[in-house]
């Protein structure tokens, strides 16, 4: 993902995402000038590494919230002392009080998750709506999830995922679920020109509810226990995961991540549609297969560890456009920066709201971005190129 | 127990025959019995293990999948469980139809209610419930002297076993009924109940709701002396899941070896084996106390 600070001929606003430069406000805020929107290194690194200070304060505010009340100070020394000391050291040093136990091994572990899911959500989203032309498409709203989920869960039924060594099958499992449901998406898609948007919401509610029967049948012949905590993790839910699960997480996350970067600038070429793309010297297929490959795998290895998490891919890419730029190499770093963001706070208000207790962070992200997606559905029909 | 109130008729003279035959189950249904009937079907395990216990054998005629206690519960004719199965259940001409609140749908109770067949909502959250439902079901099926008896000397054993611990220092007990994510018993469910009639602390005693997912911070904090998984037939948390715990090595109950199991039916069912968890968990909580110095009543 190398910001260039030339080939703005290559780089117009891709005409479906262009249109959500809708309010006044943010053209103001884009100065509506081809100059202003130009891709540059200087721009890139300002809102890259703003957003990234963002995400360093939320993720320390985070830190701060909790069952268990801490003191800031506290929290400083610890992470202070994580940040200057090599870290086997300080985490040692520190196991033997319950409060350091807490934040390191518990609290830190669940923001560090939240974020990771939450970017990775807000950057298939932005793929998605990049590959299928559809500034709708979420991976929980066209069923991609679901289809993780059932992986995962037909995982689950037959006993993978409870140990560490076996956590790692749990992710390929979703991941096969992922791949299938968007190639079933993908070929709806391209079945026929002209495709509209709500074809494609319509085809994601229907194989929504297909994999949902799925699961459905699944728990119900599983065990009631089991069932009941198949339930419990599909609904959303964020725990607090050991580092080394965390590790594993992050290698599939990497993966998917790099094959996203890497096709950063052809996103962009596509969403002006593949005729241009394919003439603008863009290999299509090769593209369109890694992508596929990217977003099948960040969405199976996040849904494997966190159950399915609605609309953070949909609220966040929007939100990002519109303030920053539709450029696919910057919208997609700074759209994944932020949705880690969101999903830290929502997932801070989930465990702290019910305190000892908690509730499935899925509910939140709903609540906020359900809202959003109707608001979006009714009243920005024609900007979103839905006549 | 509740009886039904009485109102002007109360004391006339052929009341007396009519009036106890009516019965007044646990969502305030009242239900008038002519005879004791001689056709039950029960929807709950725990329900099952009453009716057993008093002495009816031949008058169950429908049980749930998870009615496997006592033995002689699975050769009766099964009608599911959270979805029972109507067809079954009409066809069993059952004079009496004895259901849990929980699961129990009320479409299903209305369906019940019109096809006329008597159906009675049972609902304990207490040990004294059990006793109360024990007594009342004795009554309804024409088994009083049984189930008075029965529950007489449940409640002597359960006196027996507060007695005992009483004053103790409470040790604190986290139940784990899911481990990913955690999902543990809270106020107001049946097992909280019995772990603080046991002398126990539950580490979920601060929790908002009966079945909570609680925070690992929480966990941490209140620092559960012991761990209990239920295992059992049809639930359980598996070995490798138990283990997991013991990477949270700050935790009394890890740094004690203190992870137990408990078989889920004697806890989670509000039946007649309930003294026996009972004592399980007094023997996990208080090892030093003795339990065996009354006689035990043979339990059929």
């Amino acid at each position: 993902m190398k910001p260039t600070l030339n080939v703005p001929s290559l780089t117009p606003p891709p005409a479906a995402l262009s249109l959500d430069r809708m309010s006044s406000a943010a053209e103001r805020f884009n100065d509506a000038s081809a100059s202003s929107r130009m891709l540059t290194r200087s721009r890139w690194w300002r809102w890259v590494s703003s957003a990234s200070v963002l995400a360093v304060m939320a993720f320390v505010g985070c830190l701060g919230f909790g069952t268990q009340s801490i003191p800031y100070s506290e929290i400083m020394a610890v992470v202070m002392g994580l940040v200057l000391a090599p870290f086997g050291s300080a985490t040692e040093q520190g196991l033997s009080d319950a409060t350091s136990v807490i934040l390191l091994q518990v609290r830190m572990p669940r923001v560090v998750l939240a974020f990771l899911v939450g970017g990775s959500l807000a950057m298939v989203g932005v793929a998605l709506q990049a590959l299928l032309r559809n500034p709708l498409a979420d991976p929980f709203v066209i069923g991609i999830s679901s289809g993780a989920a059932l992986g995962a869960a037909i995982a689950l039924l037959f006993g993978l995922g409870i140990s560490v060594g076996s956590l790692s099958a749990l992710p390929v499992c979703a991941f096969a679920g992922a791949l299938l449901s968007l190639m079933i998406m993908y070929r709806i898609s391209a079945a026929q020109y002209g495709f509209s948007v709500y074809t494609l919401l319509l085809a994601g509610v229907v194989l929504n509810a297909i994999f949902s029967a799925f699961i459905m049948f699944l728990t119900s012949i599983a065990d009631p226990n089991r069932a009941f905590g198949m339930y419990a993790w599909l609904m959303g839910s964020l725990t607090g995961p050991d580092w080394s699960t965390l590790g594993i997480l992050v290698l599939y996350l990497g993966a998917g991540l790099v094959l996203l970067g890497m096709h950063a600038q052809s996103l962009n070429l596509l969403t002006l549609g593949e005729e241009t793309a394919r003439s603008l010297g863009v290999e299509v297929e090769r593209v369109k297969k890694s992508v596929f490959l990217a977003a099948a795998l960040l969405t199976g290895a996040v849904v494997s560890f966190s159950g399915i998490i609605g609309f953070v891919g949909l609220i966040i890419p929007h939100a990002v456009r519109l303030v920053v730029s539709a450029d696919h190499r910057l919208l997609l770093p700074v759209a994944g920066l932020v949705g880690g963001v969101f999903l830290m706070l929502a997932d801070t208000v989930a465990r702290t709201a019910l305190s000892p207790s908690e509730f499935p962070v899925g509910v939140i992200t709903a609540l906020v971005g359900g809202p959003i997606f109707l608001w979006l559905l009714t009243t920005r029909q024609t900007q979103l190129g839905m006549k | 127990m509740r009886r039904r109130q009485q109102g002007i008729l109360t004391g006339m003279p052929f009341m007396a025959n009519i009036a106890p035959r009516t019965f007044v189950d646990d969502l305030d249904r009242k239900l008038y019995l002519a005879k004791p009937p001689t056709r039950i079907v029960s929807l709950a395990p725990s329900i099952t293990e009453i009716l057993f216990a008093i002495g009816l054998d031949e008058e169950i005629v429908g049980v749930t999948d998870f009615c496997n206690y006592p033995p002689a519960a699975l050769t009766k004719q099964k009608v599911a469980y959270s979805q029972p199965n109507l067809e079954a259940l009409v066809a069993l001409e059952p004079q009496l139809v004895l259901a849990p609140p929980s699961f129990l749908r009320a479409d299903l109770l209305a369906k019940l209610e019109q096809l006329k067949i008597p159906t009675f909502v049972l609902e304990s959250k207490t040990v004294e419930g059990i006793f109360g439902h024990i007594q009342l079901l004795g009554r309804m099926v024409g088994r009083a002297p049984e189930a008075n008896a029965l529950a007489a000397a449940m409640r002597k054993q359960v006196a027996n076993v507060t007695s005992k611990v009483e004053g103790r220092p409470r040790p604190t007990l986290l139940y784990v009924l899911n481990s990913e994510p955690l999902i543990t018993v809270g106020p107001g469910s049946f097992i909280h109940h019995l772990i603080e009639l046991a002398g126990g602390r539950n580490a979920a005693e601060r929790a908002n709701a009966p079945y909570p997912r609680l925070t690992m911070e929480e966990v941490l904090t209140q620092n559960p002396d012991i761990l209990l998984f239920p295992v059992g037939e049809y639930e359980g948390i598996p070995q490798a899941e138990q283990d997991r715990w013991k990477r949270w090595e700050t935790l009394r109950a890890v740094q004690e070896g203190k992870l137990f199991q408990v078989q889920s039916d004697l806890l989670n069912r509000p039946g007649p084996r309930v003294i026996d968890g009972l004592r399980h968990l007094v023997k996990l909580l208080h090892p030093d106390v003795s339990l065996d110095e009354t006689v035990d009543e043979p339990r059929p």
